[in-house]
């Protein structure tokens, strides 16, 4: 009983969820030669949109570099996807904790649909979100996913500013004395309901195998343990950067650190044992911008492509907002790619680089594992740092350690 | 659990509000209470079950009583 309730009833340590992330992924790649990513199918979802709406897009390039093939269902990326909405929903189900959560402010619908837009017309300049371009774009040595990190970094500082001004944060309900919470439902069916769901997935799941379309199958199953991570060990990396500025919270940001290392470790031996070719991405001028963009869209729209799954599952209306922010995004950027000249001024000048072919695998491990440890350093201190100017505001008050339950 | 009610001096209530405004919330608001003021915080933010109670004790503040789930949402009991 207690082991159930640990795992269904509180959420995982960061540390275990993303490391588990970090293997699965390494993983995923070494069976299908792709990287657990979102935003890529998320640009094709919108070029559905614009056929579905009789534009034709034969001749967009973004769409072509995406591969625009099929439909989501027919393809592993889009399984990934659609899997992480079911593994996150089934394990909210379970936790018994479906709620439709509705913001009380409505600016926060507009910060969300602003914010969601900015991030994934950033996010595809870039190549990637927080996974192809941060989280599995630095165990495939793609060099570009380095700019990308030190952009979003310096995009969410300029994101966490905005959100401490009174306007954009707004005011809560705070009122005197006591108030009495929602009350609870005796009947508990969401449970069952999270069962039904899994056991349907599984007989999807089967028929793909029956079919012969094992990749379809593969990605469906590492979908759902990737959404099942996310939802259980509550992973936001978002917060990892913003909450080091906001209230000098490092755990998300350390545990994503660790998990990298111990995927890049595992990557490089699937790419050096297995003869893989590691995912390069372009590394140019947009890498850098894009991730400029998308930090400050994570902010502003209180999430990132990922987090936004789990949350809608969760309940969380404002994450709605948030997902047809990133679609409209990702479309804009597929329409600027070649209408507006996005390739050629910002991305044209650019190369694809892998340490992995730069300066030898041992010496891309080395690197990536000492750039790691860097940041993860730079990360210490800027949580030092938090509390050291917060205690200097707040040294007329002896706080830590006074024992207020006597008084 | 009925006297920690009893003390209750403010109530946040931060239902339909998402990460990061829970925690911001309930930290700007305990830096405006009184010492010694008791702050009851109602959230459905499911991030915010684990972050609330985390950050509001590293700030150097303290739970007044263990943190209560109701349904899909948390009640937290937090010393100013």
């Amino acid at each position: 009983m207690n082991i159930i309730k640990a795992i269904f009833q509180n959420y995982w340590n960061p540390y275990v969820a993303l490391v588990l992330a970090g293997i699965f992924s390494a993983i995923y790649f070494g069976i299908t030669g792709t990287v657990w990513a979102v935003t890529g199918e998320f640009t094709r979802l919108g070029g559905h949109v614009l056929q579905f709406f009789g534009v034709d897009i034969s001749d967009w390039a973004y769409f072509d570099l995406v591969h625009m093939q099929g439909s989501s269902f027919s393809r592993s990326d889009g399984w990934i996807v659609w899997g992480m909405f079911i593994g996150a929903l089934m394990m909210v189900l379970f936790s018994n904790n479906f709620k439709i959560r509705i913001p009380k402010q409505k600016r926060r619908l507009v910060q969300g649909l602003v914010g969601g837009v900015i991030a994934g017309f950033g996010a595809r300049l870039a190549m990637g979100c927080n996974l192809a371009a941060f989280f599995t774009g630095v165990p495939q040595f793609s060099f570009h996913s380095w700019i990308f990190i030190v952009a979003t970094g310096i995009g969410t500082y300029l994101g966490a500013k905005i959100t401490k001004t009174k306007w954009w944060k707004g005011k809560p309900s705070l009122t005197k004395g006591s108030k009495n919470p929602s009350a609870e439902k005796n009947r508990k069916i969401q449970p069952y309901v999270g069962g039904i769901i899994v056991l349907m997935y599984i007989g999807l799941i089967l028929f793909f195998f029956i079919t012969g379309k094992s990749l379809l199958g593969i990605a469906a199953i590492f979908g759902a343990i990737f959404g099942i991570l996310i939802e259980r060990g509550q992973i936001c990396f978002t917060s990892a950067f913003r909450d080091l500025w906001l209230t000098g919270r490092g755990v998300m940001a350390k545990a994503i650190i660790i998990a990298m290392a111990v995927s890049s470790v595992i990557t490089l031996f699937v790419i050096v044992y297995y003869g893989m070719e590691p995912i390069t991405q372009i590394a140019s001028m947009g890498t850098f911008i894009g991730g400029l963009l998308f930090g400050l869209g994570i902010v502003l729209a209180s999430s990132c492509e990922t987090g936004m799954m789990y949350r809608l599952m969760e309940g969380q209306i404002l994450y709605l907002v948030v997902f047809v922010g990133n679609i409209i995004g990702v479309t804009a950027l597929a329409y600027a790619w070649d209408h507006l000249g996005a390739y050629n001024i910002l991305v044209a000048g650019g190369s694809r680089i892998n340490l992995t072919a730069a300066i030898g695998p041992v010496g891309a491990i080395i690197a990536t594992l000492l750039m790691l440890l860097i940041a993860y350093i730079i990360i210490v201190i800027c949580e030092k740092r938090y509390y050291k100017t917060y205690k200097l505001k707040n040294r007329k008050e002896d706080y830590i350690g006074t024992d207020k339950s006597a008084g | 659990m009925e006297q920690i009610k009893a003390q209750v001096d403010y109530t946040l209530d931060l239902r339909g509000e998402s990460c990061p405004y829970p925690v911001i919330y309930s930290l700007d608001a305990l830096k405006d209470m009184n010492k010694g003021e008791l702050l009851q915080i109602i959230t459905d933010c499911p991030s915010s079950f684990r972050n609330i109670p985390e950050e509001v004790v590293k700030h150097g503040y303290e739970l007044a009583a263990n943190p209560v789930k109701n349904g899909q949402e948390y009640l937290f009991y937090i010393w100013s």
